[in-house]
Protein backbone atom coordinates (compact mmCIF):
# COMPACT_ATOMS: atom_id res chain seq x y z
CA UNK A 1 0.00 0.00 0.00
CA UNK A 2 1.18 2.93 -0.55
CA UNK A 3 1.18 6.54 0.76
CA UNK A 4 -0.81 8.30 -1.76
CA UNK A 5 -3.58 5.57 -1.44
CA UNK A 6 -4.21 6.53 2.15
CA UNK A 7 -4.20 9.75 1.56
CA UNK A 8 -7.56 9.57 -0.74
CA UNK A 9 -9.64 9.24 2.28
CA UNK A 10 -8.65 12.19 4.70
CA UNK A 11 -5.19 14.24 5.43
CA UNK A 12 -3.86 11.74 8.39
CA UNK A 13 -0.64 12.49 10.40
CA UNK A 14 2.05 11.54 8.92
CA UNK A 15 3.52 8.02 10.37
CA UNK A 16 6.30 9.66 12.29
CA UNK A 17 3.02 11.31 14.11
CA UNK A 18 1.26 8.04 14.51
CA UNK A 19 3.87 6.67 16.34
CA UNK A 20 4.83 9.42 18.46
CA UNK A 21 0.56 9.52 19.14
CA UNK A 22 0.72 6.32 20.05
CA UNK A 23 4.00 5.75 22.53
CA UNK A 24 2.19 9.57 23.90
CA UNK A 25 -0.67 7.44 25.18
CA UNK A 26 1.25 4.33 26.44
CA UNK A 27 3.51 6.65 28.44
CA UNK A 28 0.39 8.29 29.92
CA UNK A 29 -1.20 4.89 30.63
CA UNK A 30 1.61 4.17 32.39
CA UNK A 31 2.07 6.97 34.75
CA UNK A 32 -1.55 6.38 35.15
CA UNK A 33 -1.26 3.15 36.71
CA UNK A 34 1.45 4.40 38.57
CA UNK A 35 -0.56 7.19 40.04
CA UNK A 36 -3.42 4.50 40.69
CA UNK A 37 -1.46 2.19 42.36
CA UNK A 38 0.59 4.79 44.88
CA UNK A 39 -3.45 6.03 45.62
CA UNK A 40 -4.48 2.16 46.30
CA UNK A 41 -1.23 2.27 48.92
CA UNK A 42 -2.71 5.51 50.09
CA UNK A 43 -5.83 4.13 50.53
CA UNK A 44 -4.81 0.80 52.33
CA UNK A 45 -2.46 2.34 55.14
CA UNK A 46 -4.00 5.48 55.61
CA UNK A 47 -7.49 5.44 54.58
CA UNK A 48 -8.43 2.06 55.76
CA UNK A 49 -7.60 3.45 59.25
CA UNK A 50 -10.43 6.43 58.79
CA UNK A 51 -12.97 3.51 58.58
CA UNK A 52 -11.66 1.73 61.70
CA UNK A 53 -11.36 4.75 63.54
CA UNK A 54 -15.17 6.13 62.94
CA UNK A 55 -16.29 1.79 63.86
CA UNK A 56 -14.41 1.76 66.84
CA UNK A 57 -16.03 4.75 68.05
CA UNK A 58 -18.88 3.36 67.56
CA UNK A 59 -18.50 0.48 68.47
CA UNK A 60 -17.79 1.82 72.41
CA UNK A 61 -20.50 4.12 72.45
CA UNK A 62 -22.59 0.86 71.87
CA UNK A 63 -20.86 -1.04 74.63
CA UNK A 64 -20.81 1.58 77.16
CA UNK A 65 -24.49 1.71 76.58
CA UNK A 66 -24.73 -2.18 76.56
CA UNK A 67 -22.86 -2.61 80.26
CA UNK A 68 -24.59 0.64 81.73
CA UNK A 69 -27.86 -1.70 80.98
CA UNK A 70 -28.64 -5.29 83.15
CA UNK A 71 -27.58 -7.18 79.99
CA UNK A 72 -25.35 -10.32 80.70
CA UNK A 73 -21.99 -10.48 81.01
CA UNK A 74 -20.01 -11.65 78.05
CA UNK A 75 -17.56 -13.71 80.39
CA UNK A 76 -20.88 -15.31 81.48
CA UNK A 77 -22.50 -16.10 78.58
CA UNK A 78 -22.08 -19.44 76.28
CA UNK A 79 -19.52 -19.22 73.57
CA UNK A 80 -22.09 -19.41 70.35
CA UNK A 81 -24.55 -16.35 72.10
CA UNK A 82 -22.58 -13.66 71.29
CA UNK A 83 -24.08 -11.79 67.83
CA UNK A 84 -21.21 -11.56 65.10
CA UNK A 85 -20.30 -7.89 64.10
CA UNK A 86 -21.00 -6.83 67.59
CA UNK A 87 -18.46 -5.82 70.56
CA UNK A 88 -17.15 -8.15 72.42
CA UNK A 89 -14.48 -6.53 74.98
CA UNK A 90 -12.03 -3.17 75.39
CA UNK A 91 -8.22 -4.37 74.76
CA UNK A 92 -5.78 -2.75 76.35
CA UNK A 93 -2.10 -3.45 75.75
CA UNK A 94 0.25 -0.67 78.29
CA UNK A 95 2.95 -2.05 76.13
CA UNK A 96 1.55 -0.29 72.76
CA UNK A 97 0.94 3.05 74.57
CA UNK A 98 -0.72 4.29 78.20
CA UNK A 99 -4.32 4.72 76.28
CA UNK A 100 -3.85 2.31 73.15
CA UNK A 101 -6.83 0.54 73.41
CA UNK A 102 -9.56 -1.00 71.12
CA UNK A 103 -13.07 -2.78 71.14
CA UNK A 104 -12.49 -6.72 69.83
CA UNK A 105 -15.57 -7.69 67.59
CA UNK A 106 -17.06 -11.19 67.53
CA UNK A 107 -15.94 -12.54 64.37
CA UNK A 108 -12.96 -13.27 61.80
CA UNK A 109 -14.59 -11.95 58.43
CA UNK A 110 -13.28 -9.67 56.60
CA UNK A 111 -16.00 -7.26 57.35
CA UNK A 112 -15.62 -7.73 61.46
CA UNK A 113 -11.75 -7.22 60.69
CA UNK A 114 -12.34 -3.91 59.25
CA UNK A 115 -14.29 -2.81 62.78
CA UNK A 116 -11.38 -4.13 64.98
CA UNK A 117 -9.72 -7.39 65.81
CA UNK A 118 -11.85 -10.00 65.47
CA UNK A 119 -12.88 -12.98 67.97
CA UNK A 120 -12.74 -16.33 66.44
CA UNK A 121 -16.29 -17.50 66.90
CA UNK A 122 -16.60 -20.92 69.02
CA UNK A 123 -13.18 -20.05 70.88
CA UNK A 124 -13.52 -19.09 74.66
CA UNK A 125 -14.76 -16.05 75.60
CA UNK A 126 -12.60 -13.45 78.31
CA UNK A 127 -11.61 -15.40 81.42
CA UNK A 128 -13.06 -18.58 80.50
CA UNK A 129 -11.10 -21.62 80.21
CA UNK A 130 -9.82 -22.70 76.88
CA UNK A 131 -8.73 -20.12 74.31
CA UNK A 132 -10.00 -16.51 74.08
CA UNK A 133 -8.37 -16.32 69.82
CA UNK A 134 -7.95 -13.16 68.40
CA UNK A 135 -6.87 -11.88 64.73
CA UNK A 136 -6.29 -8.45 64.01
CA UNK A 137 -4.42 -6.56 61.03
CA UNK A 138 -1.07 -6.04 61.64
CA UNK A 139 -0.96 -3.27 58.56
CA UNK A 140 -3.79 -1.37 57.09
CA UNK A 141 -7.06 -1.03 58.78
CA UNK A 142 -5.13 0.69 62.06
CA UNK A 143 -2.90 -2.12 62.17
CA UNK A 144 -4.07 -2.93 65.96
CA UNK A 145 -1.24 -5.86 65.97
CA UNK A 146 1.72 -4.15 64.23
CA UNK A 147 4.06 -4.44 66.39
CA UNK A 148 2.57 -7.86 67.65
CA UNK A 149 6.18 -9.05 67.44
CA UNK A 150 7.35 -6.79 70.01
CA UNK A 151 5.17 -8.46 72.77
CA UNK A 152 7.34 -10.70 74.97
CA UNK A 153 7.41 -13.13 78.27
CA UNK A 154 6.13 -10.68 80.84
CA UNK A 155 4.40 -8.23 78.73
CA UNK A 156 0.48 -7.79 80.05
CA UNK A 157 -2.45 -7.81 77.95
CA UNK A 158 -5.52 -6.62 79.61
CA UNK A 159 -9.25 -7.31 78.81
CA UNK A 160 -12.57 -5.37 80.16
CA UNK A 161 -15.63 -6.86 79.97
CA UNK A 162 -18.82 -5.79 81.69
CA UNK A 163 -17.40 -6.87 84.97
CA UNK A 164 -14.24 -7.69 84.93
CA UNK A 165 -10.71 -6.63 84.31
CA UNK A 166 -9.10 -9.91 83.20
CA UNK A 167 -5.00 -9.50 82.90
CA UNK A 168 -3.33 -12.61 80.79
CA UNK A 169 0.41 -12.60 80.54
CA UNK A 170 2.66 -13.68 77.49
CA UNK A 171 5.04 -16.21 78.21
CA UNK A 172 5.14 -19.99 77.37
CA UNK A 173 2.54 -22.23 78.25
CA UNK A 174 3.82 -23.53 82.10
CA UNK A 175 3.72 -27.48 81.95
CA UNK A 176 0.33 -28.26 82.13
CA UNK A 177 -0.65 -32.21 82.08
CA UNK A 178 -2.18 -32.70 78.39
CA UNK A 179 -0.72 -29.82 77.13
CA UNK A 180 2.34 -30.38 74.58
CA UNK A 181 4.92 -27.40 74.75
CA UNK A 182 4.05 -24.11 73.19
CA UNK A 183 6.29 -21.31 73.21
CA UNK A 184 4.55 -17.79 73.69
CA UNK A 185 5.18 -16.89 70.13
CA UNK A 186 5.11 -19.11 66.94
CA UNK A 187 5.47 -18.53 63.41
CA UNK A 188 3.06 -21.12 60.94
CA UNK A 189 1.47 -21.73 58.22
CA UNK A 190 -1.79 -19.65 56.96
CA UNK A 191 -3.73 -23.15 57.48
CA UNK A 192 -2.50 -24.59 61.02
CA UNK A 193 -5.80 -23.87 62.78
CA UNK A 194 -4.26 -25.55 65.88
CA UNK A 195 -2.84 -22.81 67.22
CA UNK A 196 -6.82 -21.04 68.24
CA UNK A 197 -7.74 -24.77 69.65
CA UNK A 198 -8.82 -24.68 73.30
CA UNK A 199 -5.82 -26.47 74.17
CA UNK A 200 -3.19 -25.30 71.45
CA UNK A 201 -0.79 -27.08 69.14
CA UNK A 202 -3.01 -30.21 70.03
CA UNK A 203 -3.80 -32.31 67.16
CA UNK A 204 -7.03 -33.44 68.82
CA UNK A 205 -9.42 -30.11 68.73
CA UNK A 206 -11.74 -31.80 71.34
CA UNK A 207 -9.34 -31.80 74.08
CA UNK A 208 -10.05 -30.61 77.03
CA UNK A 209 -8.81 -27.94 78.14
CA UNK A 210 -7.69 -26.74 81.89
CA UNK A 211 -5.95 -23.29 81.90
CA UNK A 212 -7.04 -19.84 80.47
CA UNK A 213 -5.60 -18.71 77.49
CA UNK A 214 -5.26 -15.83 74.90
CA UNK A 215 -3.98 -16.44 71.27
CA UNK A 216 -3.33 -13.64 69.09
CA UNK A 217 -3.05 -14.22 65.13
CA UNK A 218 -2.03 -11.95 62.41
CA UNK A 219 -0.19 -11.91 59.14
CA UNK A 220 3.93 -11.67 59.19
CA UNK A 221 5.97 -10.51 58.09
CA UNK A 222 4.37 -7.10 57.87
CA UNK A 223 2.86 -6.17 54.62
CA UNK A 224 2.58 -10.22 53.37
CA UNK A 225 0.23 -12.74 54.32
CA UNK A 226 2.92 -15.64 53.93
CA UNK A 227 2.68 -17.19 57.32
CA UNK A 228 1.10 -15.86 60.50
CA UNK A 229 2.34 -14.67 63.82
CA UNK A 230 0.93 -16.16 66.64
CA UNK A 231 0.85 -14.89 70.33
CA UNK A 232 0.03 -16.69 73.51
CA UNK A 233 -0.85 -15.70 77.00
CA UNK A 234 -2.26 -16.96 80.02
CA UNK A 235 -4.86 -15.40 82.63
CA UNK A 236 -2.80 -14.53 85.65
CA UNK A 237 -5.25 -12.07 87.55
CA UNK A 238 -9.16 -11.26 87.49
CA UNK A 239 -10.58 -8.45 89.23
CA UNK A 240 -14.03 -7.62 89.53
CA UNK A 241 -14.65 -3.77 88.76
CA UNK A 242 -15.46 -1.16 90.96
CA UNK A 243 -14.75 2.02 92.06
CA UNK A 244 -11.27 2.48 92.29
CA UNK A 245 -10.52 -0.54 90.79
CA UNK A 246 -7.63 -0.58 88.22
CA UNK A 247 -5.64 -3.89 87.50
CA UNK A 248 -2.22 -3.71 88.24
CA UNK A 249 -0.68 -3.87 84.61
CA UNK A 250 -2.84 -0.53 83.84
CA UNK A 251 -2.13 1.67 87.04
CA UNK A 252 0.81 3.92 87.05
CA UNK B 1 -5.88 11.21 26.91
CA UNK B 2 -4.88 14.34 28.86
CA UNK B 3 -4.73 16.37 26.15
CA UNK B 4 -8.11 15.42 24.85
CA UNK B 5 -9.39 16.12 28.56
CA UNK B 6 -7.67 19.31 28.17
CA UNK B 7 -8.92 20.73 25.12
CA UNK B 8 -12.43 19.66 26.01
CA UNK B 9 -12.22 21.73 29.34
CA UNK B 10 -14.53 24.38 29.21
CA UNK B 11 -13.42 28.04 29.65
CA UNK B 12 -10.08 29.84 29.91
CA UNK B 13 -6.77 28.71 31.39
CA UNK B 14 -7.63 29.36 35.13
CA UNK B 15 -11.21 27.49 34.46
CA UNK B 16 -9.34 24.26 32.97
CA UNK B 17 -6.92 23.93 35.78
CA UNK B 18 -9.52 24.40 38.16
CA UNK B 19 -12.16 21.94 35.70
CA UNK B 20 -8.73 18.92 35.73
CA UNK B 21 -8.42 19.23 39.57
CA UNK B 22 -12.46 18.40 40.18
CA UNK B 23 -11.94 15.76 37.30
CA UNK B 24 -8.97 14.29 39.61
CA UNK B 25 -10.70 14.49 42.70
CA UNK B 26 -13.52 12.90 40.97
CA UNK B 27 -11.31 9.89 39.77
CA UNK B 28 -10.01 10.01 43.57
CA UNK B 29 -13.69 9.61 44.81
CA UNK B 30 -14.53 6.74 42.56
CA UNK B 31 -10.97 4.56 43.35
CA UNK B 32 -11.31 5.03 47.17
CA UNK B 33 -14.81 4.62 47.74
CA UNK B 34 -15.73 1.64 44.95
CA UNK B 35 -12.66 0.25 43.00
CA UNK B 36 -10.27 -0.15 46.54
CA UNK B 37 -13.04 -1.63 48.91
CA UNK B 38 -14.18 -3.79 45.88
CA UNK B 39 -10.49 -5.47 44.99
CA UNK B 40 -9.28 -5.02 48.31
CA UNK B 41 -10.92 -8.63 49.61
CA UNK B 42 -9.66 -10.11 46.45
CA UNK B 43 -5.78 -9.31 47.33
CA UNK B 44 -4.17 -12.22 49.11
CA UNK B 45 -1.74 -10.78 51.35
CA UNK B 46 -4.18 -8.94 53.97
CA UNK B 47 -4.88 -12.11 55.49
CA UNK B 48 -4.55 -12.66 59.56
CA UNK B 49 -6.64 -15.20 60.52
CA UNK B 50 -5.53 -19.04 60.65
CA UNK B 51 -7.78 -20.98 58.64
CA UNK B 52 -8.63 -24.41 57.27
CA UNK B 53 -7.48 -24.56 53.56
CA UNK B 54 -10.81 -25.17 52.20
CA UNK B 55 -13.15 -23.21 54.34
CA UNK B 56 -11.59 -19.84 53.72
CA UNK B 57 -12.27 -17.26 56.26
CA UNK B 58 -14.67 -19.36 58.17
CA UNK B 59 -14.37 -19.74 61.77
CA UNK B 60 -10.91 -21.62 62.60
CA UNK B 61 -12.19 -23.95 64.94
CA UNK B 62 -16.07 -25.26 66.53
CA UNK B 63 -17.09 -24.90 69.77
CA UNK B 64 -14.80 -25.77 72.73
CA UNK B 65 -17.31 -27.45 75.12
Amino acid sequence: MTTTQVRTHRAPPGRGEALRTMARGVGQLLITLGVVILLFVGYELWFTGLYTQAQQHKLERQLETQWRGNGVDVSRLRVDHVPLGSGLAILRIPRFGKHWHMVIVEGTEFSDLQKGPGHYPGTALPGQVGNFAVAGHRTTYLHPFYNIDHLKPGTKIVLETKTMWFTYTVENLPNTPGYPHVPFQEIVDPTDVAVSYPVPDQPDMHAKPTLRLLTFTSCNPRYSAAQRIVLHAVLTQALAKGPGVVPPALAG
Amino acid sequence: MYVWIWRHLPGNVVAKVFGSLLVFAGACALLFLVVFPWIEPRLPFNDVTVNTPHAHSSPASPSPR
